[in-house]
């Protein structure tokens, strides 16, 4: 109960931030209504889903300030349970989605043990390492479809329990419910103690140390939050898209997707990742359409792309929020 | 059983030997001072106490349990506080924040932990700067936030790398009352590091003196100033023969 009171309570924001939250509330509830076309909910449906990817990257590495870099693993981990139990025992998205889940905490806890043994460069490093070992597994497991991935049978009337519809509103508000589930926990999560304990362990591990935090175990339990929230992310990409092979859900690109929109947006505040994806999603659709199909002009968007990050990191650590904050400030 | 005993603690840093064979006993409820001249080796005697370093040889026990080797955070959990020589001057969290983290160390409840903070910035005073930033504060109040956080995790106890460091006189006489009425009231065992003669003589009922690593004197106040060995170490050979 209080930790619901907790998740649900944004009294400690400003009042600007609260109306912002109400406006934006209003508008992604009434964004199908407004008669978009198929592109802009695409865009919109890749808004949220990256923002619930950036919410999950936030605890380990905004609010726990290690520089992760292999969340795919764990997006590939959710999509593909849910693709295997589906083609292989039919079982329903709502039974294997939490099977996903789970699988990506223990295997996190399996992966991470070992990981937060590292610091800094060399823990980014091994992240990265561990992420694309996985990726290769699959792309040359047979069993699991290998490169060639797997395609989901499809339904001829719309499914909830397999979740398959021939709308993308109803995908639509499927991936808002997941988006907000996302934000409240962030909410609950940046209050509770394992919140300010790994803020603690960001600003100086010593002092952390001293102060009866077991540094290893906070970073290993907000490192498989944060994998639970990609794979919820991952089985819905399966069912979105009816379609899951390796290299859309692992690789390396996604991880590091997942982490800039974060750290553009602002890294340990609850709006950070959503703002991040606010700016990435639609510029990378743009640039990877529009640009990146012209000739001669392949990669660019890349480019474009870490243009921006440079430029924000250099000029504001804590990203586009950070800006804003600072702005505020002075005006003050 | 006393409550904390360091035996024969080695610490060895690839040949420069920092901690030799040092053996003393701390008594519930004493305010011990530790003193010795730059490099004399305090620091590391610190944290093989309380486990940022592992002794190379030696044990230590605290309440009669050997906590030899224990990691940082498993020492405080038994009860040892400490608190830092430099504070890490950070941005990410507010003087209540960074109390209210150790506070949590004994709680898991966020209303519990708060007003637990809250007290403890009462008791030293510093609720008017329970928001502000760490790097937006002077050094005497950052270094009472060090030690108000250590505090929050209510230590039996508490281990103070020089406080006093870079305070001037009036803030010195502050944290020595600060440091007696801890000691008197909230019955926490002392162990301080300083460099300030003035404050250990004053504060402590007992001083031990490290010179290049080993232990060179014990004892009370008065006796430690007339010590030969530790003029010596302080002032250098001719100095101890001119007297």
């Amino acid at each position: 109960m209080e930790k619901l009171k907790d998740a649900l309570d944004f009294s400690d924001f400003s009042k600007a931030e609260r109306i912002g939250l109400v406006i934006f509330s209003v508008f992604l509830l009434v964004f199908p209504l407004l008669g978009a076309g198929s592109f802009a909910k695409t865009v919109m449906i890749q808004f949220l889903l990256f923002s619930l990817f950036g919410m999950g990257w936030n605890t380990i590495g905004g609010y726990g300030g290690q520089v992760e870099l292999g969340k795919a693993q764990y997006v590939g981990i959710g999509a593909y349970t849910v693709a295997l139990m589906m083609v292989w025992w039919r079982v329903p998205f709502w039974i294997s989605m939490p099977i996903g889940i789970l699988i990506a905490v223990g295997y996190s806890f399996i992966i991470g043990y070992p990981l937060f043994r590292l610091k800094g460069h060399y823990f980014a490093i091994a992240t990265i390492c561990t992420s694309l070992v996985l990726k290769d597994i699959f792309d040359n497991w047979n069993l699991v479809g290998a490169a060639k991935g797997i395609e989901l049978p499809i339904h001829d009337h719309p499914d909830f329990l397999y979740m398959q519809f021939k709308s993308d509103t109803y995908y639509y508000y499927f991936i808002m419910a997941l988006f907000y589930i996302g934000l409240f926990y962030m909410n609950w999560f940046r209050k509770s103690k394992l919140g300010y304990q790994l803020r603690m362990i960001k600003d100086d591990e010593d002092a952390a140390e001293s102060l009866g935090i077991d540094i290893r175990w906070c970073k290993i339990k907000a490192y498989s939050i944060a994998s639970a929230f990609v794979a919820v992310g991952g089985g819905y990409i399966t069912v979105y898209n009816l379609y899951v092979d390796p290299a859309s859900t692992m690789e390396l690109s996604l991880s590091i997707k997942i982490a800039l929109m974060a750290m553009l947006g602002g890294a340990a505040s609850l709006w950070g990742p959503i703002i991040g994806a606010a700016f990435l999603v639609p510029l990378d659709r743009f640039l990877g359409s529009w640009l990146g199909g012209q000739k001669g002009l392949t990669g660019i968007d890349f480019m474009i792309y870490s243009a921006l990050i440079i430029v924000v990191s250099a000029y504001q650590p804590r990203g586009i929020w950070g800006i804003i904050e600072q702005f505020r400030k002075r005006g003050h | 059983m006393s409550f904390l005993t360091v035996e024969n603690i080695v610490k060895d840093f690839g040949g420069l030997v920092a901690n030799n064979n040092i053996s003393f006993s701390i008594d519930e409820g004493e305010i011990v001072g530790l003193i010795g001249p730059n490099g004399a080796g305090k620091t590391t005697l610190f944290n093989c106490i309380v486990g940022y370093h592992r002794p190379d040889s030696g044990r230590v026990a605290f309440r009669g349990k050997d906590i030899t080797g224990f990691k940082p955070y498993k020492t405080n959990r038994e009860g040892i506080g400490r608190t830092f020589q430099i504070m890490k001057v950070t941005t990410g969290m507010t003087v209540l924040e960074n109390v209210m983290v150790g506070a949590f160390c004994r709680t898991n409840d966020r209303n519990t932990a708060r007003s637990e903070a809250l007290d403890v910035l009462g008791d030293l005073a510093l609720d008017g700067v329970k928001d502000y930033y760490i790097n937006e504060l002077p050094i005497a109040i950052q270094r009472k936030v060090g030690l108000a956080r250590a505090l929050a995790t209510k230590p039996a106890l508490l281990m103070l790398d020089e406080v006093a460091s870079g305070l001037n006189p009036t803030e010195i006489e502050e944290v020595v009352e600060l440091l007696r009425r801890l000691n008197s009231a909230k019955k926490i065992t002392l162990f301080l590091i300083e460099h300030i003669m003035e404050m250990v003589m004053k504060v402590s009922q007992r001083v031990i003196v490290l010179d290049y690593g080993e232990k060179i004197a014990e004892g009370l106040p008065a006796d430690i100033v007339k010590n030969e060995n530790v003029i010596k170490a302080y002032l250098g050979e001719k100095y101890a023969q001119g007297l």
